[in-house]
C-alpha cells in the first residue's frame, strides 16, 4: 500500500512543517520585541497559539491513524514515532512563547537590565537552536541536528550567569526586585526553549539514524 | 455523499438455513468498503448478494438491494453483473487463452467484435490494474503462464473490460505473495476513483490499509459500520473492538 501510505506520511510532515513555521514565527516575535522594546509585536502571540494546539490535535490523530491502519515499521515506524515527540515538543515551544511575551509586556522597559543581563544572547541563540532543530527535521540533517544538540549547554550555562547576575541586582538595590524576577522567569523559558529544541533535534537523530542520543552524556558520565 | 448500493433489511437463506440477518448498508459511490468478521460470518454471503451470485449457489434472500435506487432482484442478472464485477480469492484467468483475449472475451460476450475497438480497451484496463508494462510484449501467451499476482491483476483487467461500476472483491490478495498484495492494494486505491468497491478480506490489516468505511460482520449480523479509521483506532461496539485488537472469542 505504498502510494496511500507514502500520502499519508506526507501529510504528517506537512502539518509538522508548518506548525513548526508557526512557532519559529511566533518566538522570533516575541525575541524580537525582547530586543528591540517594542512591546507591541507580542500582540497575536497568544491568539496564534491556538493554531499551534489545533496542528498539536491534528497531528496526533494523524500519528495514530497511521500506527492503526498502517503499522508502519524501520524507519516508517521511527518517523511516526518522532512525529508524535517532535509534535509535543513544538507545542510546548509555542506556549512558551507565550510566556515569553507576557513577561515582555511586564518588563520590556527595563532596557539597561536586559542588555546588561545578556538575556538577549541567550534567547536569540536558543532561537537560532530551534530555527537549526527544524530545519534539520525539514533537510533530514542529523549534522545539524547534532550542532542542536551541542549548543544546549551554552544556554544553559547562560541560564546560570543570568540568574546570578539578577539576583546580584536585586541584593544591590530593591528596586530591581521586580523587574529581576520577571527576566529570571524569562531567562528560564528560554532555557526550555532550547531544551526543546534540542529534544527535537534528538528526535530527528532518532529518526534518521535510528540512535537514541538523548540523555547520552548524563548517562555516560553515571556509568549507565 | 453519493450512495452507489443501499442495502435494506436483507436476509440470505441457504435452504432453511438463515446465514444474513437484516443487514442494512449504505455503500457510497467511489469508496472502498472492507467487510470484516471471522470465518462463516456471512461476508461472501453479502458481498455474492449484490450481484445475484447467492443464487447461482441456490441461496434466496429477504429485503431490498438498491443500485443507484434500481432494485438488483427485478435486474437481469447478466446485465446486472456486466455492472457489478467480481474478483475471486483464486486468480482464474481463462488458461486456454491468451492474455488479449482473457481481457477481450468479456468485450466479445458483449458484443464488441471489431478488433479495432477492442485492443485500445484491452489496452487501457492491463495499464488500469498496472499490468500492461509487464506483458505488453507477450500478449498472446497464456493467461496461465505468469505469475499469480499477475494472474490476479489480469482478473482484474478483465474485470474492468465491460466497464463496471461496483468492483467486488472475495479475498483478492489472500492466495499471494506480499509484493503482489502491495501491487493490487495500489491498485485497489487508483481504482476507487472511478469504481466502487467492496472487498471481503480476512487481513484486518489489508481492510486497515485500503478501505474508507468498514464493516464488521458477526455471525450473519451487521455488528458495526464506520469509517475506517474509526474502527480501527476508537470502535463503537466492543465485538468489533475484540476482534480489531486480535482478542476475540
Amino acid at each position: 500500500m505504498q502510494e496511500h501510505f507514502s500520502q499519508e506520511i506526507e501529510n504528517l510532515k506537512t502539518s509538522l512543517i508548518k506548525m513548526a513555521s508557526i512557532v519559529d514565527e511566533q518566538v522570533d516575535k516575541v525575541i524580537t520585541a525582547l530586543e528591540s522594546g517594542d512591546i507591541e509585536l507580542c500582540k497575536g502571540v497568544k491568539s496564534k497559539d491556538l493554531e499551534v494546539d489545533a496542528y498539536d490535535n491534528l497531528i496526533q490523530t494523524q500519528c495514530e491513524n497511521i500506527l492503526a491502519l498502517f503499522q508502519p515499521v524501520a524507519s516508517d515506524l521511527r518517523l511516526v514515532i518522532s512525529a508524535i515527540m517532535i509534535n509535543n515538543n513544538l507545542e510546548r515551544c509555542g506556549d512558551i512563547a507565550v510566556n515569553i511575551s507576557q513577561r515582555v509586556k511586564k518588563a520590556g522597559n527595563e532596557r539597561s537590565l536586559i542588555t546588561e543581563s545578556q538575556i538577549i544572547d541567550m534567547a536569540r541563540t536558543a532561537q537560532s537552536m530551534l530555527k537549526n532543530a527544524i530545519d534539520s527535521f525539514i533537510k533530514n540533517d542529523t549534522e545539524l541536528a547534532s550542532n542542536v544538540v551541542a549548543s544546549d549547554e551554552k544556554v544553559d550555562k547562560l541560564n546560570k550567569q543570568i540568574f546570578s547576575f539578577l539576583v546580584a541586582k536585586m541584593q544591590s538595590n530593591n528596586e530591581f526586585i521586580e523587574a529581576s524576577t520577571h527576566l529570571i522567569v524569562m531567562s528560564r523559558n528560554i532555557e526550555r526553549l532550547a531544551d526543546h529544541a534540542t529534544n527535537i533535534a534528538e528526535n530527528l537523530v532518532f529518526y534518521v539514524d535510528a540512535q537514541i542520543i538523548a540523555h547520552r552524556k548524563k548517562l555516560e558520565r553515571s556509568g549507565n | 455523499m453519493e450512495i452507489k448500493i443501499s442495502v435494506k433489511n436483507l436476509d440470505a437463506f441457504y435452504g432453511k438455513n438463515k446465514v444474513l440477518h437484516n443487514i442494512s448498508i449504505d455503500i457510497p459511490k467511489n469508496k472502498v468498503l472492507a467487510i470484516i468478521g471471522p470465518s462463516g460470518c456471512g461476508k461472501s454471503t453479502f458481498i455474492r448478494c449484490l450481484n445475484r451470485m447467492h443464487e447461482v449457489v441456490g441461496g434466496t434472500i429477504k429485503g431490498e438491494i438498491l443500485l443507484d435506487g434500481e432494485d438488483l432482484t427485478k435486474t437481469d442478472p447478466v446485465l446486472l453483473r456486466k455492472r457489478v464485477g467480481m474478483v475471486f480469492q483464486k486468480p482464474n484467468p481463462f488458461p486456454s487463452m491468451s492474455i488479449f483475449d482473457n481481457v477481450a472475451t468479456g468485450l466479445r460476450l458483449n458484443g464488441v467484435r471489431n478488433k479495432k475497438q477492442i485492443t485500445p480497451i484491452v489496452e487501457k484496463c492491463l495499464k488500469q490494474s498496472a499490468l500492461w508494462d509487464e506483458v505488453k510484449d507477450q500478449l498472446n501467451k497464456s493467461g496461465a503462464n505468469i505469475s499469480g499476482g499477475q494472474q490476479q491483476r489480469l482478473c482484474i483487467a478483465r474485470t474492468l473490460a465491460v466497464d463496471p461500476e461496483v468492483i467486488l472483491m472475495d479475498e483478492p490478495a489472500s492466495a499471494l505473495d506480499p509484493i503482489s498484495t502491495t501491487k493490487i492494494e495500489d491498485l485497489i486505491f487508483q481504482l476507487k476513483k472511478d469504481y466502487t468497491i467492496v472487498i471481503v478480506t480476512h487481513n484486518m490489516q489489508q481492510a486497515a490499509r485500503v478501505s474508507d468505511y468498514t464493516a464488521f460482520f458477526y455471525m450473519g449480523k451487521l455488528i458495526e459500520l464506520d469509517e475506517t479509521n474509526k474502527i480501527f483506532t476508537s470502535p463503537s461496539n466492543k465485538q468489533t473492538e475484540d476482534y480489531v485488537r486480535g482478542r476475540f472469542g
